[in-house]
């Protein structure tokens, strides 16, 4: 039984993180969750699906797969039921959010967690200042 | 004066009793068991006791402990349900992972310096729960600036080129923490100037605090690393 650590392209959702990053991130979950990483997969950039990781299996008996976030899962729902299929009895950890377990509903709530803030709106912090930011909250109330 | 006009327009916070305190009790007796310390007894004050006389190291070691303390948030929100949805509706996002504070008394302590809560990167239509496990009778609480006042130092700031700079953060002298007991929860609005001051006392101060949203309205910095989906009943 195998637990692995994935890196994956440096934009993962809203965060950009070097893939040197990703493995201190997950290192640092790991060791704080006393799990021993025995594999590193790097995944190839420009690509969301995880293929490498779903390849290894037949090589080795993967128990966890620990990733920085929710936002590296599949962005389109026939790739995640891909992983969902082959990863049934999986444990994934996912380091930022902290968050963690198994199986097809908890997969598809954290998809759908990405996919909510994929689509939320945003402030850009870096086109505006704090006046503009205290008008809008006191525009709540007129 | 609603909950609402008080938090958004004037004072820019309100102190309120915590609606559902059967809620409440639970999150700080989960948070005793969680900090994972050797303790003498259950008794709250016992407890302070106990993390007054505690290093620095050990401390931290507790808040590690804590970080495992997931459902700190949502209790924290359903505690104070009626609060949130007065001021985000029912569907909004929570922080994920509430923060659990310790305040240790002395000089040589570490203390929150003042700020706003929007300099983290949450949106300007986020608000916070502050509630300690505890009364308070010292210094050990947090002092609020009111809107006005906040206002004021953030447009001086602004014309400065500044945030967060030496006007502000000289303003920890002469501040005077709210007073709360046991049950009663402070919500404010991200701009409210606040932090922390030494204080006296043989015991530490605990408390807990969380952030939320609406939903839909738009988000700044933060995003799933900090916020989580989370619906009301």
């Amino acid at each position: 039984m195998t637990v692995a650590s994935v890196t994956t392209d440096i934009n993962i959702g809203p965060f950009k993180i070097p893939s040197n990053a990703q493995n201190m991130i997950m290192n640092n979950y790991a060791q704080r969750n006393k799990i021993i990483i025995e594999l590193v997969i790097p995944e190839p950039i420009m690509s969301d699906q995880l293929a490498t990781t779903q390849w290894v299996t037949k090589d080795f008996n993967i128990s966890g797969i620990v990733l920085c976030s929710i936002h590296q899962l599949p962005s389109k729902i026939e790739y995640l039921n891909k992983i969902i299929l082959k990863f049934e009895n999986t444990f994934f950890h996912f380091a930022i959010e902290g968050i963690s377990g198994k199986g097809a509903i908890f997969l598809k709530n954290c998809f759908n967690e990405a996919n909510y803030f994929r689509n939320a709106k945003f402030i850009d912090s870096t086109k505006t200042n704090w006046i503009e930011l205290y008008k809008k909250l006191k525009d709540e109330i007129s | 004066m609603s909950l609402r006009e008080q938090v958004i327009k004037s004072p820019g916070y309100s102190i309120t009793k915590i609606p559902n305190i059967k809620k409440f009790n639970q999150l700080r007796d989960k948070f005793i068991e969680k900090m994972g310390i050797e303790k003498k007894s259950d008794d709250i004050n016992s407890i302070r006791r106990d993390i007054a006389l505690m290093n620095n190291a050990e401390v931290n070691k507790a808040m590690i402990n804590l970080l495992s303390f997931d459902e700190a948030s949502e209790m924290m929100i359903d505690a104070c349900g009626d609060i949130v949805k007065e001021l985000s509706g029912s569907e909004i996002l929570i922080q994920r992972r509430a923060n659990n504070i310790f305040n240790l008394p002395g000089k040589e302590q570490r203390r929150q310096w003042p700020h706003y809560e929007l300099m983290s990167g949450i949106s300007p239509y986020t608000f916070v729960l502050w509630a300690p496990f505890h009364d308070l009778q010292d210094d050990a609480g947090v002092y609020y600036i009111d809107q006005e006042e906040s206002f004021k130092i953030i447009k001086k700031e602004h014309d400065e080129g500044l945030v967060n700079g030496p006007t502000i953060l000289n303003m920890m002298h002469n501040q005077k923490p709210a007073k709360l007991k046991y049950g009663e929860v402070i919500v404010f609005n991200p701009f409210i100037l606040h932090g922390n001051i030494d204080f006296n006392s043989d015991l530490a101060r605990v408390a807990c605090s969380v952030r939320f949203q609406n939903k839909t309205k738009p988000l700044m910095q933060k995003n799933s690393d900090f916020l989580k989906i989370y619906q009301l009943n």
